[in-house]
C-alpha cells in the first residue's frame, strides 16, 4: 500500500470523526502555541534586557576601588589621584579610552528650594564612554577644573523649568556652600545595567572641582572603553595590578560588559530552557490526548481491522494505517499550534513592549516536537490494531 | 486426476474456555480441486465456521496438515498469510462485513489497495467486478444507502477484484430474504460455471442442494459427503 492511499484513508477515516479528530488536534495546537509562544517570550524578554547592556558596546569595563575592611597596615595609599587615572592607557594599552569619576550626595537648591540628583565629578571623557549627549551647552571638561560650571541631567532641567519656565543655562545652583552654572543640558539618557549613576537626575561637575564638594570624595570609579579585540582577563589582570602598585590598601571590583552579557545570555537561556519544559509538558498531555483518541479509534474500528486483515493487510500496513492517522493530526495540530504561539507572542510583545521578532527556532522546535509527540503517542494504539488476531477483530460488533 | 487447489490433511482445532478444552474440529481431510462448488452443511456449533476460517488462513489448527496448491501454507508467518489471503483467497461473509465509510468501489477495490497496482488499472478491475455482480451504476453508493442483497453483491464483487483461486462464502444468503437469497445463489452459481472454485457454508438444505458437492458436519467431524 502507497504512503499517497494511505493518507488517502486515514483522511477519509479522521473526516467521518470530526469531532475526535478536532479534539486531538486541539490538545496538540494548545501544546505546541505554549511551546512556540513560551521559548519566543523568553527569547525575546532576553534579548530586551541584554539590549540595555549593549546599548553602550560590550568593549566595556567599569572599575570600582574601596577601602579594604582589615586594611591594618598603614604604609601605601588608600586613594588613587586623578593624573594617576588619567595614565591608565599608557600603562595598560589595551585601553583607548578612561573616564574617571567619583560621586556626592550633597544638598542641591534652586532659588531655596531643595533638588534631588546626585552630584557626579566627570570629564568629557565620560559622556563619550556612557553616551552623553547635549540638548544645549556644552559639557564640563578637563580645562574647566576648579571652574564652578555644572551639567544637568534632563530629568532636573525638566524641574528647574517647571520652576523658573525659563533655559537652565547660565542658571545658577547651589550645591552644598558653592554656586554652579549650569554650562549645558543634557538629552534624556537611557538607564542601562552598566552604569548604575543615572544621569537623568545628576548634576556632573569638573572631576578635579569634587574635592570643592566635599574633602571626603575620592575618585573609586572609573569606566573604561577598551579597544576591540581585548583579552579581557588579561586586562583585568593588569589593571589589579597597577592599583595594588598604586594603593595596595585598595580592593578592587571590575566588571566587564561582555562578562555580564555572557553570564546574562546563559541565565536566559536556563529561562527559556524551563519555560520550554512547561510548554513542553502541555504538549505531552496534547500527546496523550492522541493517544486516547487513537486507542478509542482502535477499538472501534476492530471489525474494520479485521476485514483489511482478510483482504490482505499485512500487520505493519495497519500499523502505518494508524500511525498516519496520529501523524495527520499531530501535523495539523502542529501547524495551527505554531500559528496560534507566534500570535500570542505577537499580543505578549505588545502588551510588555518589546520589540517583536519571529524566531526560527521556537516554530521549527515546536512543529518537530509535536509531529514527534503524535509519532510517539500514536505507537501504541497503531501496534495494537496491528496485532489483532483476523478472527477476533472480524467477530467484533461495527 | 489434477493436484489439488486445497488438501486438509487431519486437521485438529480445539478451543479452551477456561479449564475446560473443546474440539470443535476432529481429524478433518478434505480435497478440493479447481473449479469445484463445495456446500459445508452443519447445524450451528458443528464447527463449519471454523474449518472454513482455517481454510481462508484466518486461524490456524492445532494439528493436521494444510496444504494450498501444494504449498504448507499453516506455518507461513502472518505476513505471508497476509499475502496468500490478498492474491488467492476472496471472502464473502454472512454480514457482507463491508466498511460503512467507504462507497461501493472503495470496498471493493480494498484488496487492490494492498497490492502494488496502478490506480488506474485499480480502478478498471474495480469497475470489471461491480459490472460482473450488476452493481455498476452504484459504484458511489455508501453500503448504508444499498440494500442487503445489493451490499452482498459488492462483498462478492470485493472477493472476485483480485482474481483469487478460491472464494470462500460463510452464509452468504444468511441474512437476506428468501428471493434476494437465491438471486445471491445464481450469482454463484453463475460465477462457478465461469470455472471459479467456491466453498460455501449453509445450514440451508436449499442452498446446499444448488452446489454438485456437499460434505456435512456434526460434532466437528464430517459424517457424509456425497456429489450431486
Amino acid at each position: 500500500m502507497t504512503l499517497a492511499s494511505h493518507c488517502q484513508q486515514a483522511l477519509l477515516n479522521l473526516m467521518a470523526a470530526k469531532l475526535r479528530s478536532f479534539l486531538a488536534v486541539l490538545g496538540i495546537l494548545v501544546g505546541t502555541a505554549a511551546v512556540v509562544a513560551l521559548i519566543s517570550c523568553g527569547q525575546l524578554a532576553t534579548e530586551k534586557a541584554l539590549a540595555q547592556f549593549k546599548a553602550l558596546g560590550t568593549d566595556l569595563l567599569a572599575i570600582s576601588v574601596y577601602q579594604q575592611a582589615t586594611g591594618n597596615s598603614h604604609t601605601g595609599q588608600n586613594t588613587i589621584a586623578i593624573n594617576r587615572w588619567r595614565q591608565l592607557p599608557e600603562i595598560v594599552p589595551a585601553i583607548a579610552q578612561i573616564a574617571p569619576y567619583s560621586t556626592a550626595y550633597q544638598p542641591i537648591s534652586f532659588r531655596g528650594k531643595t533638588l534631588t540628583g546626585a552630584i557626579i565629578g566627570a570629564d568629557e571623557a565620560l559622556a563619550k564612554i556612557v553616551h552623553i549627549d547635549l540638548q544645549a551647552g556644552h559639557f564640563v571638561s578637563f580645562v574647566d577644573s576648579f571652574e564652578h560650571f555644572c551639567v544637568i541631567g534632563a530629568g532636573l532641567a525638566h524641574q528647574l523649568q517647571q520652576m523658573s519656565l525659563d533655559v537652565p543655562i547660565g542658571k545658577q545652583l547651589r550645591i552644598g556652600q558653592s554656586l554652579y552654572t549650569i554650562i549645558g543640558v543634557a538629552k534624556p539618557w537611557k538607564e542601562n545595567g552598566f552604569f548604575n549613576e543615572d544621569i537623568n537626575q545628576a548634576v556632573i561637575i569638573p572631576l578635579a572641582g569634587m574635592a570643592l564638594v566635599s574633602k571626603e570624595v575620592k575618585i573609586n570609579n572609573a569606566v573604561l572603553l577598551l579597544k576591540s579585540d581585548s583579552h579581557i582577563d588579561g586586562v583585568i589582570e593588569q589593571i589589579k595590578q597597577f592599583i595594588a602598585n598604586e594603593a595596595p590598601k585598595l580592593s578592587v571590583f571590575v566588571r566587564s560588559a561582555k562578562q555580564i552579557i555572557a553570564s546574562m545570555e546563559s541565565q536566559g537561556q536556563i529561562f527559556t530552557l524551563l519555560l520550554a519544559v512547561i510548554g513542553g509538558i502541555s504538549l505531552l498531555v496534547g500527546g496523550i490526548g492522541i493517544m486516547n483518541v487513537m486507542l478509542v479509534s482502535v477499538s472501534e474500528r476492530k471489525k474494520e481491522i479485521g476485514i483489511r486483515k482478510a483482504v490482505g493487510a499485512k500487520n505493519h500496513e495497519i500499523q502505518t494505517l494508524f500511525l498516519v492517522e496520529s501523524a495527520m493530526l499531530s501535523l495539523l495540530g502542529g501547524l495551527l499550534g505554531v500559528l496560534l504561539g507566534l500570535a500570542l507572542t505577537w499580543v505578549i510583545a505588545w502588551f510588555s513592549q518589546w520589540p517583536f521578532k519571529i524566531y526560527l527556532l521556537p516554530p521549527l522546535a515546536g512543529f518537530a516536537i509535536s509531529v514527534t509527540t503524535g509519532l510517539f503517542f500514536g505507537f501504541y494504539p497503531a501496534r495494537r490494531a496491528a496485532r489483532l488476531e483476523p478472527m477476533v477483530s472480524l467477530r467484533a460488533g461495527i | 486426476m489434477d493436484k489439488p487447489l486445497i488438501s486438509l490433511t487431519n486437521i485438529e482445532k480445539k478451543y479452551q474456555i477456561g479449564t475446560a478444552v473443546s474440539t470443535v474440529l476432529k481429524q478433518i481431510s478434505l480435497t478440493v480441486h479447481q473449479g469445484d462448488m463445495l456446500a459445508i452443511v452443519g447445524a450451528s456449533g458443528s464447527g463449519k465456521s471454523t474449518l472454513m476460517n482455517i481454510i481462508g488462513l484466518l486461524d490456524k489448527a492445532d494439528a493436521g496438515e494444510y496444504r494450498l496448491q501444494g504449498r504448507h501454507v499453516a506455518d507461513l508467518s502472518n505476513d505471508e498469510q497476509a499475502f496468500v489471503r490478498n492474491q488467492q483467497i476472496g471472502f464473502v461473509f454472512q454480514q457482507f462485513n463491508l466498511l460503512p465509510r467507504f462507497n461501493a468501489a472503495q470496498n471493493v477495490g480494498l484488496p487492490l489497495t494492498y497490492r502494488r497496482m496502478l490506480p488506474a488499472v485499480a480502478t478498471q478491475k474495480t469497475d470489471e467486478a461491480l459490472a460482473r455482480v450488476g452493481m455498476q451504476s452504484f459504484r458511489a453508493h455508501r453500503p448504508g444507502e444499498l440494500s442487503g442483497g445489493q451490499q452482498q453483491r459488492v462483498a462478492i464483487a470485493r472477493a472476485l477484484v483480485g482474481e483469487p483461486q478460491v472464494i470462500l462464502a460463510d452464509e452468504p444468503t444468511g441474512a437476506l430474504d428468501s428471493s434476494t437469497g437465491k438471486d445471491i445463489m445464481k450469482l454463484f452459481l453463475t460465477l462457478h460455471d465461469e470455472g471459479r472454485t467456491i466453498i460455501l457454508i449453509t445450514h440451508d438444505e436449499q442452498i446446499a442442494a444448488l452446489c454438485k458437492r456437499r460434505i456435512t458436519l456434526a460434532d466437528g467431524q464430517i459424517v457424509s459427503e456425497s456429489h450431486q
